[in-house]
């Protein structure tokens, strides 16, 4: 049961960023691809969340609105930066994964994905949500969602290379 | 293969990608997640009340505006509540009610001057020069939400100035701040924004050209761990 008010907000609170933090850092940083910029994201979509807390708890998969404002904090400051001067454009690239390179790859074709299907395969394929969950959080129609993941999944398998199952045997 | 098919593939390998950074771990601790709500949460309900007293001030500002008050080219520093005593300085540190330090720039000269009037307004400060790094200080390490729970950007600020609104109740514990000049690379507008690796900040100060000559001068705003040395507490 769900109790109104502070008194159990700030325990709710630490309890759903020490369980989910970890996830959603590694989400963002599919996404973003650098170890820093990821970190700032994530912190600064919790520190929102933090703030709208009793908004927050009552979604339905809080965990999907601090990736999504994470992202959508990416977008925002990427446009602010090119307003911005004399930051000596020295924010570093970091090699975000050690995956293999199959993975890289994948990854790679992810974060070039337009964003409204880079947010459906991020909500869908990542965070494993039902197509009707993620038209809710996205208020879009399901069929949408379909649309975008079918395009999405069709880009992204281009960089998974194929095995074929006839092996030539000795 | 159908489509199910191909969507199970790409869910695989986007699992194993993230398989891949299990090593990688949220660092930032609880505590300046909710250190930085709290700092916001405050500024916010601060701007909502300096909105509701915007009407009642105009009429005093209007006043203000119109009495004679001579330039000054000296910084000058001032304690909460107290009229500006000249505008024309080289910086200003100004302390709020509610304890923010404003720091207005138009010219980084007497760096000991402003780096003494810090600390005397209570913020752990260390002021450096053009090109005199001080080998005393050390960086400390710190996320963006840490930073603009501690510096502020004043976007409303008079072109020409740089305005920096710092939170000393946003500092954790021995941590103070510093301030430096730099020579920016870019003539555009101003801002506030991550620079390197660690995360120190520029915010661009417009200096009219007998002063910047060709450069663009910039005020780098970083964190650093306190001493006697560096911060002076």
């Amino acid at each position: 049961m769900r109790v109104r008010g502070m008194e159990r907000g700030p325990r709710e609170f630490a309890e759903f960023y020490e369980s989910t933090r970890d996830d959603c850092l590694r989400i963002v940083l599919l996404n973003v691809g650098d170890r820093h910029l990821a970190d700032d994201l994530v912190a600064e979509a919790y520190t929102r969340a933090w703030i709208s807390w009793r908004h927050v708890r009552e979604l339905e998969v809080p965990r999907a609105w601090v990736v999504r404002t994470a992202l959508n904090t990416h977008v925002s400051w990427w446009r602010r930066r090119r307003r911005e001067v004399a930051l000596g454009d020295h924010d570093t690239a970091m090699p975000a994964e050690q995956g293999t390179a199959v993975s890289r790859d994948l990854v790679a074709v992810l974060r070039r994905l337009p964003t409204r299907q880079r947010e459906v395969v991020t909500l869908r394929l990542l965070l494993d949500l039902d197509t009707e969950t993620t038209a809710r959080i996205l208020r879009i129609a399901p069929g949408t969602v379909g649309a975008h993941l079918h395009k999405a999944v069709a880009t992204l398998r281009a960089a998974i290379p194929v095995h074929d199952s006839q092996e030539i045997s000795k | 293969m159908n489509d199910n098919d191909t969507v199970a593939m790409v869910r695989d390998s986007l699992a194993t990608a993230r398989d891949s950074l299990a090593g990688v771990h949220m660092d930032t601790p609880l505590d300046a997640i909710a250190r930085g709500g709290r700092a916001r949460r405050r500024r916010h309900r601060l701007a909502g009340a300096a909105a509701g007293m915007a009407v009642v001030a105009g009429a005093a500002l209007a006043a203000t505006t119109l009495a004679p008050s001579g330039p000054s080219s000296s910084p000058s520093g001032r304690g909460a509540g107290q009229a500006p005593a000249a505008r024309l300085v080289a910086w200003t540190v100004d302390r709020q009610a509610n304890g923010d330090i404003t720091v207005t720039v138009r010219q980084l000269s007497d760096p000991a001057g402003l780096q003494s009037m810090l600390r005397a307004d209570g913020v752990p400060a260390n002021v450096t020069a053009l090109g005199h790094p001080d080998p005393s200080c050390r960086p400390y390490p710190m996320s963006r939400a840490l930073f603009t729970s501690v510096y502020q950007a004043d976007k409303t600020a008079a072109s020409g100035d740089t305005v920096l609104v710092i939170q000393p109740s946003a500092l954790p514990s021995g941590v103070g701040v510093q301030l430096g000049a730099a020579v920016g690379r870019d003539a555009g507008g101003r801002g506030i924004g991550r620079a390197d690796a660690n995360q120190a900040v520029h915010h661009a100060v417009h200096q009219p050209a007998h002063q910047a000559g060709a450069h663009n001068s910039v005020v780098r705003a970083v964190l650093v761990y306190a001493s006697q040395q560096c911060t002076g507490s």
